[in-house]
């Protein structure tokens, strides 16, 4: 009793006509795939017309993109900086928290919800620009200090390293908001641009240069306020409910 | 300040005044509370004071903006003393003593602890379909006092559920939304929700909310499983039957299908039953019927020829009266007659050779050969009856063989067994000539055989053992008991012989015995075998063996011939049969 399913000639037939079918299948979904007009990628067009055919981010997208920017920016350095608690400051008043002088102290920061209300646009926007322009060196050299120090493990060095380029892209998103701004007249041109002979170096009080921890202690203050400052900013600039 | 004291053996720390924390709310006010601890004459309100310092410029130390009256060593810091994202630093002071009992310093965003979410309530998503769990979507609202909706904090929400009274909360993953689902709670089961919020990014959680209370009563199902199972038993227990049914009712096949029978070994040609069950001479002739039992003898056996004696008219009438005389003797199987036993070849009936008829078988047919008393033709004597005379016969046939017949070993043409074919009335057993099956191997075989061979058929003078032992040249003569027993099935007898050419010619005393026209024929070589008659052919001569043109079907046949006789018996004729074979 043979047990073969088809004589040979026959099953040499069905897998010759299996392969053919299955290959013109493949041949067709690539042409179609290729073909299809839509599914090909291809870059948008540059919106230099507001309205037409382009959708062009509204203010409130340009903010609502920035704050949440800023908000991963403070959970890095927060992240960053609870690790550097632990790691190096076991006895942790619950409390107490040692004061530290941070280089961005000399720039004026309203310390509060009222007093950043009260601020003028154009004057947080330039608070929030300079606080960034202050941390773009100072990332840099905190990154390269953990590199270099054995004692962080890459994904540490890693993370402060992508703190240094979000900061630098936040910088960059709120010129642009404050661009738009100024485009549609909501800021005056009282907006100073910032000089690079501003850049502060990292001192502490002593005269050294800041250790990490001071470093990520004073980022992510700074950090928090830029995120704060932006939701106030938002919220003066575009009318929402009971903002 | 801190305080050991020993007491039986047990260390207690007792604190002097100190701070017992600072909170803030919404990250705009916060307050600060402290405990006189030991020292309880400093209780008394006024005695303990705080002083703050705010690290922004190194501003003096001030005393605390507000103690408030309803909370006993409490200060708070309303909205215009505090200052986010600004170091604090604070002091426990003694103003009459002078000592700074506790010192503490903080930022207040981290002593933010927001107020729990207000709001909790929750609503059924689904039951399963047992009935026996459900899902539940449990909503809040942010605590008032935070300032979300601006943004100024940002909050994140953990639900905690547990079975009520139960000590352990199942807790769910940090939301920053108002609302989450809860999945998998069991119905007839209450539980217990509640949630809580802190600012993202930061640690401290703040106060729970109060708890709700979910129960879904259980929905009796009216559809119950139990039937279900029910059918889902049965339904096996039919198909499990359905298969031994199957199983048994087609056994054989699936016997054959799973266990094919193994083939049993064949030989082409050859029935197994008869093997089991046939009869000897069947089995010989199935056997002999395989070529490859077959040897060529005849073309091995040069020596072996077939006679056949022509015969004249006058020895043709003869002959025919000889013949038929020779098978009415054979027939009548009385005594003192030459018996050929056309029987006796139980079991060669196919191996009928034509056998060379030797002159000494032929002289052993004549008459005159008495010396038997034996009323049974075929009893065959003892040898010691006539010892002298087969000892001169002997001799005499050893120097005489037959020309026709080249001298050739006995043994090849002697059978090996023979067959008991009847017996004596003195308790003798006569034998009867085998079949010529095997190739000559056992001398004493042959032996045997040849004696045996011999048949005393007349009561005449017989001397089967002498001339037995004379056939026998090689062999010693070794009389037997059995010796005598012997059939003769054969004669190679042919009408010459009775016209007087014997192919015999053994000795002189033989020659009485023998008919006087008989030429002395050579002797043929000490062989005792016989021959049976097989036909007549158109000559009219006896054919003893079947020619050799013939396919000889027993392979053995060339042994069958005729071996030579030296003496044949004389008593296998009777003297009126002699009378009549000579001319």
């Amino acid at each position: 009793m043979s047990l073969t399913l088809c004589s040979p000639t026959l099953c040499l037939y069905f897998s010759l006509s299996l392969g053919l079918s299955l290959w013109a299948v493949a041949v067709l979904l690539v042409a179609l795939l290729c073909l299809d007009p839509h599914s090909r990628v291809s870059s948008a067009p540059i919106c230099t017309h507001g309205p037409s055919g382009c959708h062009v981010p509204s203010l409130a997208d340009l903010f609502d993109r920035v704050i949440q920017h800023s908000a991963r920016m403070h959970s890095l350095s927060n992240d960053l900086h609870s690790e550097f608690e632990q790691y190096f400051l076991p006895s942790k008043n619950s409390i107490g928290k040692i004061y530290r002088k941070c280089h961005t102290s000399s720039i004026l920061t309203p310390n509060g919800k009222e007093n950043a209300q009260k601020l003028a646009r154009e004057e947080l926007t330039e608070v929030i620009l300079k606080l960034l322009m202050a941390w773009r060196d100072p990332l840099f050299q905190l990154h390269q200090s953990m590199a270099h120090q054995q004692d962080f493990n890459s994904f540490s060095s890693n993370k402060a390293l992508e703190m240094g380029d979000m900061t630098h892209e936040l910088r960059k998103g709120v010129e642009k908001v404050a661009e738009k701004m100024r485009v549609l007249g909501m800021l005056g041109n009282s907006v100073t641009g910032l000089s690079p002979a501003e850049t502060m170096l990292p001192i502490s009080d002593s005269g050294e240069a800041m250790s990490n921890y001071e470093l990520l202690y004073c980022f992510r203050r700074d950090s928090n306020k830029v995120q704060n400052y932006l939701k106030i900013l938002k919220c003066r600039i575009i009318p929402e409910h009971d903002c | 300040m801190y305080l050991s004291v020993y007491v039986n053996n047990n260390i207690y720390k007792l604190r002097g005044p100190h701070f017992t924390g600072c909170r803030s709310r919404e990250q705009e006010t916060f307050r600060c509370w402290w405990s006189a601890g030991i020292f309880q004459n400093l209780t008394e309100p006024g005695a303990l004071r705080v002083f703050y310092q705010t690290k922004n410029f190194l501003s003096e130390w001030q005393e605390c903006p507000d103690y408030t009256r309803t909370v006993k060593n409490e200060c708070y810091f309303n909205k215009t003393f505090t200052q986010i994202w600004t170091s604090y630093c604070i002091q426990l002071r003694s103003v009459r003593e002078n000592i700074t009992y506790d010192e503490a310093c903080f930022t207040v965003e981290n002593i933010v602890h927001p107020d729990p979410p207000i709001g909790l309530n929750w609503t059924l998503l689904n039951v399963s379909r047992s009935g026996l769990h459900f899902d539940v979507l449990v909503r809040w609202a942010p605590p008032p006092s935070a300032d979300v909706q601006m943004g100024w904090m940002s909050l994140v929400y953990q639900v905690q559920y547990r079975v009520r009274n139960n000590s352990h909360w199942e807790m769910l993953d940090l939301e920053s939304g108002t609302q989450q689902s809860i999945y998998g709670l069991h119905t007839d089961k209450e539980y217990e929700v509640r949630v809580r919020c802190k600012m993202s990014a930061f640690d401290n959680f703040g106060e729970f909310s109060d708890s709700i209370i979910v129960h879904v009563a259980q929905i009796p199902s009216k559809e119950s499983t139990f039937p279900t199972t029910l059918v889902l038993i049965f339904g096996v227990i039919g198909v499990v039957i359905l298969l031994v049914l199957l199983i048994f009712s087609q056994q054989q096949r699936l016997m054959v299908i799973f266990l094919p029978p193994i083939p049993a070994p064949k030989i082409k040609g050859i029935d197994p039953e008869l093997l089991k069950n046939g009869k000897l001479d069947q089995l010989n002739s199935l056997l002999s019927s395989q070529d490859m039992y077959k040897p060529d003898f005849y073309h091995e056996d040069p020596w072996v020829e077939f006679i056949q004696l022509d015969l004249d008219d006058p020895a043709e009438k003869n002959e025919s009266s000889d013949t038929q005389h020779l098978l009415g003797v054979s027939r009548s199987g009385s005594s003192h007659v030459l018996n050929f036993k056309s029987d006796d070849d139980s079991g060669r009936a196919s191996c009928y050779d034509p056998e060379i008829p030797n002159p000494e078988d032929l002289a052993s047919l004549l008459p005159g050969h008495s010396g038997r008393g034996d009323n049974h033709p075929l009893v065959s004597r003892s040898s010691s009856s006539i010892p002298d005379l087969g000892v001169q016969q002997t001799s005499e046939v050893e120097e005489t063989p037959i020309q026709t017949q080249p001298a050739v070993p006995s043994w090849v043409n002697m059978d090996f067994y023979a067959q008991v074919s009847d017996f004596t009335p003195a308790g003798g057993v006569v034998l009867s000539p085998g079949q010529l099956n095997s190739c000559p191997e056992k001398k004493k075989e042959e032996e045997n055989e040849k004696k045996i061979q011999f048949q005393l058929v007349s009561d005449g003078a017989y001397t089967s053992e002498n001339t037995a032992r004379q056939l026998s040249a090689s062999v010693p003569p070794s009389p037997g008991p059995e010796q005598g027993y012997q059939t003769f099935p054969t004669q190679a007898v042919e009408g010459n012989l009775w016209n007087g050419e014997y192919l015999v010619s053994t000795s002189d005393s033989q020659t009485p015995y023998l008919l006087p026209e008989a030429p002395p024929a050579p002797i043929l070589p000490p062989v005792s075998d016989y021959t049976v008659v097989q036909e007549v052919d158109a000559q009219h001569s006896l054919l003893l063996n079947p020619p050799s043109s013939q396919p000889a079907i027993c392979p053995h046949s060339p042994n069958k011939h005729l071996p030579a006789m030296p003496t044949m018996p004389m008593g296998y004729l009777t003297p009126d049969l002699l009378g009549n074979l000579t001319p």
